[in-house]
C-alpha cells in the first residue's frame, strides 16, 4: 500500500467533492440525538434469530424489534456460518423493509395503463379464473409460474404442488435457473444427487483455496473473511484466484491466473492432463470409487440454445455412455500444456503450478465457484471438470478437500434444488421424466396416478420466449425481477394488448411490476414465517416477527388461496396455520434417502442443521465414512446415491468448446456482467437503503487503462456500449475496484435504469439451460467527456 | 446556502470528530472542538450497531494505517478514530474493511425510506454500590478494543476512562450475559 502522504490527503479532501453531504434535515434529526449519557434509552424488546435475506451464504442474524418494527440487526454469534460477522448488506437489512414505496395492496392495471387498487378477494378470484380459462381453452401448456431462489421453502413447495399436482403442468421454473442450474446438472451427472459433499468448515481446513471465476470478496464476503482469517492464523494457506478480471478478491490472492473467457474448460483439462502424465492420480481411489462417462461432444449437435429448434424446451438431450480410464488418458492427449496455453492465454508455468496444487496430496485443496462457472455456455461441463480434479486425485469427501459450489440466493438450495421447483424436477432429487419418481410424488400427495405430466416444462429463458410467442398466456412471477435479470432483454418486450395475463408478486415496484397486469404485495423476510436452505445444505427456520405493511401477504398464502378458489383445495387440506404441517409433508419426501431434512421443531430450536439429518444429527461431510450415516460400514468414501453407476462417482470427459460469441473487428471487446458488494441482484431491495445506494448509486462500465487510452476515454466520461442486441450509455471507470484485462469490460447489472441485459446474449448451456451472462462482444464509443 | 452548509458539513464530516474554525480543523478534546460526537455518530449509521459509512473519499492507503488501535492525529486534518476492532480475533490488516464499511460519496437517494433505527444506548453500566466498578452495559463482540470509545481524543467526553493506563479492562469491568441468573438446580 502506498504511504499516506499529507499532500495526497489534501488533494483529495480539498476539492470538496466526493464527501458525504448531510442535509439540513439530517442535522435537525441529529440534534435530537444529543442526549446525555445516562438518559433512558429505547431498548430493543426482543432479539430473534433469522437467516439473512440476501445471498446463499445464509448468515445468521439476530433481529431486534420494538413497537412492532425492526429497529436493528446484529450478527448471530451462535450461527456457525458467520459467527457474529455480517457484510454491509447484512448490517443494513432492517431498512429493506421500510422503503417508502412498499407495495401494500393488490393493484389491477386498467386498459389506459393506470393501476387500480382492488381487494384480495377480487385479485385471487381473477387469478383463479384466468388460470382456469387458460387451462380450459388452451390446456396446461398455456399456464406457467416463474419462481425464485428467494422463495421460502413454503412458497416453493406450495407452487410445486399447485402447478405439477394441481394444474397438471410442468411449466414451473425459477430465477435460480439463471444462476445455479449448471451446478445442479453438474452434481447430478457425477453423483446422481445434487449439492456439495463438504461444508463451510472446509474454508478453515483447506491448505489451498482455489477460486474458479468467483469474486468472493464482494459476493460471499463473510465466507471470504473466513478464508482470510485462516490465512492469517495458519500462515501456510494459499489463495489462488483463477479469473478473467482482477477483483477485490485477487488483491488477497497468492496467485492470480488470468485466462481468456471460456477457456477454463481447456485449463481444467490441461491440469488433468498433467496429473495423469505426472502419475499424480489416486489410482486405488478411482478403481474403488469411480466410473468414467462421456456425453455428446459434437459442437454442431449441442449449439448454444439461442434460437431455432435446439433452443426450445428440452430438445437437446445429452447421450451419455460409459468410458474408461484408458479413453480418458487418450482424450486428455489433446490438452498438452502448450495447446492449453494457446487457447487460454495462461503460461505453461502457471498451468504446471495449478497441477502441482491439485496434485499435492499432502495439502488439502478446496475448489470454490459460482457464477463464472455456472453462467457459462458449457457450465455443466465446467462443473464436471472441477469435480473431476478432485475425483482423480481422491481429494474429495475429506474435511478441507472438496469441490464446493457457492450459491447466490438465500434458498437456491433449499427451495429450488431441494424442493425441486424446476421444470424437470420433483422434491429430493426426483425428476418428472422418471415414472417411479412421479408415482412417489402422486402417492405422497394422495393424487391419482398419472396426474403429473412426464414432459419437462419450459425452463426460465424459454418460459419468457413462450410468453412472448403467445404459447404461454397466463404467467405468475413471484419474488423476482426478470425484466431486469433476463439476458437479451429486448427479446422479451411486451406489446400492449398482447392478450396475455401477467401477475407479479413483489415487495417494491420494479420493471417487472411495470409489465404486470396484476400486482400483488408480498410479505417479506421476518414479516412472515419461513425456511431457507443455504449453500452448505443448512436448513434454517425463522418466525414471523413483525406485521407486513398494508395488506401484504406471503407468497405461499397467495398460491394456496388461488388453489382453493380453483377447486384444488385438497392439495392444501390444513386448517388454520399450515406452516408446520406443510413443512412436514415436504419433509416426508426427503426421509430415508440421504436427503433427510430436520424436523420443523428441531429447526425452530437450532441455528439450522446440515442434511442429511438422521436421529437428530446433522452431516457435515456427505459420502464420508465416520460422518455420513448412509455410508456403508468400513468404507471411507461411499457414493451411495449414484445407483446408476454402481454407487460410484462419475469422472466425465468434457472437451473445450469456444464461447457463443467472441470479439471481432466490429465488436472488439468482451463484456462481462455481475454484481457489486453493496447491491444484491437487481437492486430492488438494496437501492432503497440510502447507505448502500450512495455507495454505488448507478451502474458504470469498468475499462482497462490501455483500452481507455486507445479510445481516448477517462474515468467519469460517458461512453456508449453497443452489442448486436442493444446499446447503453454508461459512466466509464478506469481501474476501479475491478480491473478488467485488456480487451474486456465489466458492467454490474443491478441498475434498472441502465439495463445491461439489453446487450447480453441469451446463449445457454444446453444441458442446464442456464444462460451465459459473462461472455459476449461489444464496442465502446465516447459520448461526452466528464468534468 | 444549502451548498455551503453541505460543504462545511462535508469538511466537518471528513475529519472525524473535528469542527471547523476559520478553516482550521480542530481535534476533539482540544479547545474549540465538539463536546460530543453523538450527532455525527448517528448520521453515519443506519442504527446503533450498524457499521458506519466512510465519510471521506478513498485515500489510497490501508485503512489501518490511520485507524489503528490508538487512532492517529493527522496534522491539519483531524483525528482518525481508532478501530474498535483492533483487538478483535480475526480482524487484521488482512481483513477487508470494505466488506462492512462503504464509502458514502454521493448525495440523493433512489427511493425514500421510513426506517427508524435503534438509537445509541446511553444507559450507564450498573454499579453494585457507589465506587464499585461498573459492569459493561453493552456487548463486546467486534469492539474488543475498549480504548476506541473510552480513551483518546475521539472518545465522547462522558465515556472517557479515568485510568486508561490499566490495560486489562475486563479485570474489573465484566460483560453481562442475558441469561445469567443463578440457581442450584
Amino acid at each position: 500500500m502506498a504511504a499516506l502522504d499529507r499532500r495526497t490527503l489534501f488533494k483529495v479532501l480539498g476539492v470538496g467533492t466526493g464527501c458525504v453531504a448531510f442535509s439540513e434535515g439530517d442535522r435537525a434529526e441529529a440534534a435530537t440525538l444529543e442526549a446525555p449519557l445516562g438518559a433512558p434509552s429505547p431498548a430493543v424488546e426482543s432479539w430473534d434469530k433469522a437467516p439473512c435475506r440476501f445471498c446463499g451464504t445464509g448468515c445468521g442474524v439476530e433481529v431486534g424489534t420494538r413497537d412492532g418494527k425492526v429497529v436493528a440487526v446484529r450478527g448471530d454469534e451462535k450461527s456457525p456460518v458467520n459467527k457474529g460477522l455480517l457484510c454491509v448488506k447484512g448490517y443494513h437489512l432492517p431498512a429493506i423493509l421500510y422503503g417508502a414505496d412498499r407495495l401494500q395492496y393488490p393493484q389491477l392495471r386498467r386498459s389506459d395503463g393506470t393501476l387500480e387498487r382492488i381487494s384480495w378477494d377480487a385479485a385471487l378470484d381473477l387469478i383463479a379464473s384466468k388460470y382456469r380459462e387458460a387451462l380450459d381453452q388452451r390446456g396446461p401448456d398455456s399456464v406457467a409460474v416463474y419462481g425464485s431462489g428467494q422463495w421460502t421453502v413454503f412458497d416453493g413447495y406450495a407452487a410445486l404442488k399447485w402447478v405439477k399436482g394441481g394444474l397438471r403442468s410442468n411449466h414451473l421454473d425459477p430465477n435460480a435457473r439463471l444462476c445455479m442450474a449448471s451446478a445442479v446438472t453438474g452434481f447430478m451427472a457425477q453423483f446422481q444427487s445434487d449439492e456439495p459433499m463438504g461444508c463451510y468448515e472446509d474454508l478453515e481446513l483447506a491448505d489451498d483455496v482455489v477460486l474458479w471465476g468467483a469474486n468472493m470478496a464482494e459476493m460471499h464476503p463473510v465466507l471470504f473473511s473466513r478464508i482470510l482469517e485462516s490465512k492469517r492464523r495458519r500462515g501456510t494457506v494459499r489463495l489462488i484466484d483463477i479469473g478473467t478480471r482482477r477483483t477485490p478478491s485477487s488483491d488477497y490472492a497468492d496467485l492470480y491466473v488470468e485466462f481468456r473467457p471460456g477457456s477454463d474448460l481447456a485449463i481444467a483439462n490441461g491440469i488433468l492432463h498433467l496429473l495423469v502424465k505426472q502419475g499424480k492420480v489416486a489410482q486405488s481411489f478411482i478403481d474403488k470409487n469411480c466410473v468414467f462417462r462421456r456425453g455428446e461432444e459434437d459442437f454442431a449437435k449441442i449449439g448454444y440454445g439461442c434460437s431455432g429448434e435446439q433452443a426450445e424446451r428440452y430438445t437437446f438431450n445429452d447421450t451419455p455412455k460409459d468410458s474408461s480410464f484408458e479413453e480418458f488418458k487418450q482424450f486428455l492427449e489433446d490438452y498438452a500444456p502448450q495447446r492449453v496455453s494457446e487457447i487460454s492465454g495462461i503460461s505453461v508455468q502457471q498451468l504446471e503450478l495449478l497441477a502441482s496444487i491439485y496434485g499435492d496430496n499432502k495439502r488439502k485443496t478446496l475448489s470454490l465457484w459460482c457464477m463464472g462457472v455456472n453462467q457459462h455456455v458449457r457450465g455443466t461441463w465446467m462443473n464436471n471438470l472441477i469435480t473431476d480434479l478432485h475425483l482423480v486425485t481422491g481429494k474429495i469427501c475429506r474435511p478441507g478437500d472438496n469441490p464446493f459450489s457457492l450459491t447466490g440466493q438465500p434458498s437456491a438450495c433449499g427451495t429450488v434444488r431441494e424442493v425441486g421447483t424446476l421444470a424437470n424436477r420433483l422434491p429430493a432429487d426426483m425428476v418428472v421424466t422418471n415414472p417411479e419418481h412421479r408415482a412417489k410424488a402422486e402417492k405422497l400427495w394422495k393424487l391419482p396416478a398419472g396426474t403429473i405430466p412426464d414432459k419437462p416444462g419450459h425452463h426460465a429463458v424459454d418460459m419468457f420466449r413462450a410468453f412472448q410467442r403467445g404459447d404461454v398466456t397466463c404467467l405468475w412471477v413471484q419474488t423476482t425481477n426478470p425484466w431486469v435479470s433476463l439476458p437479451n432483454l429486448h427479446r422479451f418486450e411486451r406489446r400492449p394488448g398482447d392478450g396475455r395475463f401477467l401477475i407479479a408478486s413483489d415487495v417494491y415496484p420494479t420493471p417487472t411490476t411495470d409489465q404486470a397486469d396484476l400486482i400483488l404485495p408480498s410479505a417479506m423476510w421476518v414479516e412472515r414465517e419461513g425456511v431457507f436452505g443455504n449453500s452448505e445444505r443448512r436448513t434454517q427456520q425463522w418466525n414471523k416477527l413483525v406485521e407486513p405493511p398494508g395488506e401484504a401477504r406471503e407468497d405461499a398464502w397467495q398460491i394456496v388461496e388461488v388453489a382453493r378458489r380453483m377447486g384444488l383445495g385438497h392439495l392444501f387440506p390444513w386448517e388454520g396455520d399450515w406452516h408446520e404441517a406443510m413443512f412436514e409433508e415436504y419433509r416426508s419426501f426427503t426421509l430415508g434417502i440421504g436427503k433427510d431434512i430436520a424436523s420443523y421443531k428441531q429447526l425452530q430450536a437450532t441455528r439450522g442443521l446440515l442434511w442429511p439429518v438422521v436421529d437428530g444429527k446433522e452431516t457435515r461431510y456427505r459420502y464420508a465414512g465416520g460422518h455420513d450415516p448412509y455410508v456403508a460400514a468400513g468404507r471411507d468414501v461411499h457414493f451411495y446415491k449414484a445407483k446408476g453407476y454402481g454407487e460410484r462417482a462419475a469422472i466425465w470427459l468434457r472437451p473445450y468448446h469456444p464461447p457463443a460469441e467472441e470479439p471481432d473487428a466490429e465488436f472488439p471487446l468482451w463484456l462481462c456482467t455481475g454484481r457489486v458488494l453493496e447491491h444484491w441482484h437487481t437492486g430492488s431491495m438494496t437501492r432503497r437503503v440510502r447507505q448502500l445506494h450512495q455507495a454505488v448509486p448507478r451502474a458504470y462500465v469498468e475499462l482497462n487503462r490501455a483500452d481507455a487510452l486507445d479510445l481516448g476515454v477517462k474515468s467519469g466520461d460517458l461512453v456508449r456500449l453497443r452489442s448486436r442486441r442493444g446499446k447503453l450509455t454508461l459512466e466509464a471507470r478506469v481501474d476501479g475496484r475491478g480491473k478488467p484485462p485488456r480487451g474486456s469490460v465489466f458492467v454490474p447489472f443491478f441498475d434498472e435504469s441502465k439495463l445491461i441485459n439489453e446487450l447480453t446474449l441469451d446463449a445457454l448451456d444446453n444441458i442446464s439451460k442456464e444462460p451465459d451472462y459473462k461472455k459476449c462482444a461489444v464496442r465502446i464509443e465516447l459520448v461526452e467527456q466528464g468534468s | 446556502m444549502r451548498g455551503l452548509a453541505s460543504l462545511a458539513l462535508c469538511m466537518f464530516a471528513a475529519c472525524g470528530e473535528a469542527s471547523t474554525e476559520a478553516g482550521k480543523l480542530a481535534v476533539p478534546g482540544r479547545a474549540g472542538a465538539l463536546k460530543s460526537s453523538a450527532s455525527v455518530r448517528a448520521t453515519r449509521r443506519l442504527f446503533d450497531g450498524a457499521p458506519p459509512v466512510i465519510p471521506h473519499p478513498p485515500l489510497g492507503a490501508a485503512c489501518v494505517q490511520c485507524h489503528n488501535a490508538r487512532g492517529m492525529d493527522v496534522p491539519d486534518l483531524g483525528f482518525a478514530p481508532p478501530s474498535p476492532h483492533a483487538e478483535t480475533p480475526g480482524m487484521s490488516a488482512l481483513s477487508r474493511c470494505n466488506q462492512c464499511h462503504v464509502h458514502a460519496i454521493d448525495g440523493g437517494e433512489f427511493v425514500a425510506n421510513t426506517f427508524v433505527g435503534l438509537a445509541q444506548d446511553l444507559r450507564r453500566g450498573e454499579r453494585l454500590y457507589d465506587g464499585a466498578p461498573p459492569v459493561m452495559p453493552h456487548g463486546t463482540a467486534m469492539r474488543e478494543n475498549c480504548g476506541a470509545c473510552h480513551d483518546g481524543p475521539a472518545a465522547r467526553e462522558e465515556l472517557r476512562c479515568s485510568h486508561p493506563e490499566r490495560a486489562r479492562c475486563e479485570q474489573c469491568h465484566v460483560a453481562q450475559q442475558q441469561d445469567g441468573s443463578f440457581s442450584r438446580l
